[in-house]
């Protein structure tokens, strides 16, 4: 039997899978050169543009800028910059994205991306400095079909132009979810954002309603309780439960009569919800007599006596 | 020299509080975890310890009883984190936490408590 055949064949395969196998490690090897070098440039900008924040003005060097990869290092790392920190002076980091032209980098790649990957240039984008100019270039990605391009792109107008923030929730024509609700927290714990809550409380329109009742929560204001009552009793069954659960968590009193009217029209899972909130506030059963059945009390007092509230 | 270690797992807020603190004359360290923490606690007593992330003191554990040893007062421990919770910020400092500033920091703020901190040890 001729055995040439089945021996080519054989060494063929072996040939291919040998050439493979080169190519996966070059590759690995490749991607791992790549991280390195892109962990020591990360480390770099982060000193180049703190260095120039913290001390004052120098002229800011980004090394091999205009590689593949190094302008989202550089825009990632700006962006870290602006989300954890506040009061830096945001001079330098002006002139490093104006220089580095990266908000105009970052437009064009949300224009030539879609879905996901407009949506982190976009996020990108709404926490580096940005002129005005640019609120206007991101409104047509208010009207996305994708929720967070849409919002990502709100996020953009309200850092690029915060004077007319409250306009722009205003007109934002989708409801806010509760992670928007903290996103546009975020910016204004930032500093970028007024904390005028009043007029918030009693817009007309829901979303301002609810950053309004966000502020008043993430900052604890207690002056804030008669309209923050008035929100509980609303129609509204959204827009008063979180009216209440803002009460809850400064502690305010329970026997009120708009608290009783919301808990009253609230459905079996939400009134365990609350407990469990409530539970967690400290608030003790004998303040809940007057609001819940009998046969919810049980539920509360084991929660108080889980002891889960001491794991924290 | 005063020393600092730096717990985070995150690499850039790491490098973001050590660069801000690198005039300042000081020995910064890092650690990853709780478990890197109180690895290189047990080789060096550090002045300061700076933690970036508040889960580390709410499992239930208490970290801080093996990182500062009996009867000295140091390493102080700062944590800095997103919850503003009372909740948690009392919780915080009954685990034995010296000072707990929320994100965003500002860094000229942070870098005045640590050289007022390392001053108090002189």
């Amino acid at each position: 039997m001729n055995m040439l055949p089945l021996i080519v064949l054989t060494l063929c395969a072996a040939t291919v899978a040998a050439a493979l196998m080169l190519v996966h490690a070059a590759e690995r090897l490749r991607l791992r050169r790549r991280a390195g070098r892109d962990a020591v440039l990360r480390t770099r900008y982060l000193q180049t543009v703190l260095h120039a924040c913290v001390y004052g003005s120098g002229p800011m060097r980004f090394p091999l800028l205009g590689r593949p990869g190094t302008r989202t290092i550089l825009a990632e790392t700006l962006a870290g910059l602006g989300s954890v920190t506040c009061g830096l002076d945001a001079g330098p980091l002006r002139r490093a994205v104006a220089g580095c032209g990266l908000d105009r980098w970052l437009l064009r790649r949300a224009r030539r991306c879609g879905g996901y990957r407009r949506a982190r240039a976009l996020a990108l984008l709404a926490r580096l400095p940005l002129d005005a100019a640019v609120a206007e270039e991101v409104g047509r990605y208010l009207r996305s079909r994708n929720r967070c391009v849409r919002f990502q792109a709100l996020c953009v107008q309200l850092a690029a132009d915060p004077s007319s923030a409250l306009r722009r929730m205003g007109e934002y024509g989708h409801p806010f979810s509760a992670a928007e609700v903290a996103g546009v927290l975020a910016l204004l714990r930032r500093g970028l954002l007024p904390i005028a809550y009043g007029p918030l409380l009693t817009s007309p329109k829901r979303n301002l309603r609810r950053v309004g009742l966000g502020i008043v929560r993430l900052f604890g204001i207690e002056e804030a309780e008669a309209q923050l009552l008035y929100l509980t009793g609303a129609e509204d069954a959204e827009l008063g439960r979180e009216a209440l659960y803002a009460l809850c968590s400064m502690r305010r009193s329970l026997g009120r009569r708009e608290v009783a009217f919301r808990i009253a029209r609230m459905t079996l899972p939400e009134r365990r919800s609350l407990l469990r909130y409530l539970a967690h506030e400290g608030y003790a059963s004998g303040a809940l007599l007057r609001l819940f059945d009998a046969g919810e009390r049980p539920y509360y007092e084991a929660l108080v006596q889980s002891y889960k509230r001491s794991l924290a | 020299m005063h020393r600092i270690l730096i717990v985070s797992d995150d690499t850039f807020l790491c490098d973001l509080i050590r660069l801000s603190l690198v005039d300042m004359r000081v020995e910064v360290h890092c650690a990853a975890d709780a478990a890197g923490m109180r690895a290189q606690c047990r080789r060096v007593l550090f002045d300061l310890v700076i933690v970036l992330a508040a889960g580390l003191f709410l499992g239930g554990e208490e970290p801080l009883r093996e990182v500062r040893p009996a009867g000295l007062r140091r390493p102080a421990v700062y944590v800095l984190a997103w919850q503003q919770t009372e909740q948690t910020v009392l919780s915080l400092l009954e685990a034995g936490v010296n000072q707990y500033m929320t994100f965003p920091v500002s860094l000229h703020r942070l870098r005045r408590k640590v050289a007022d901190e390392l001053n108090r040890t002189l």
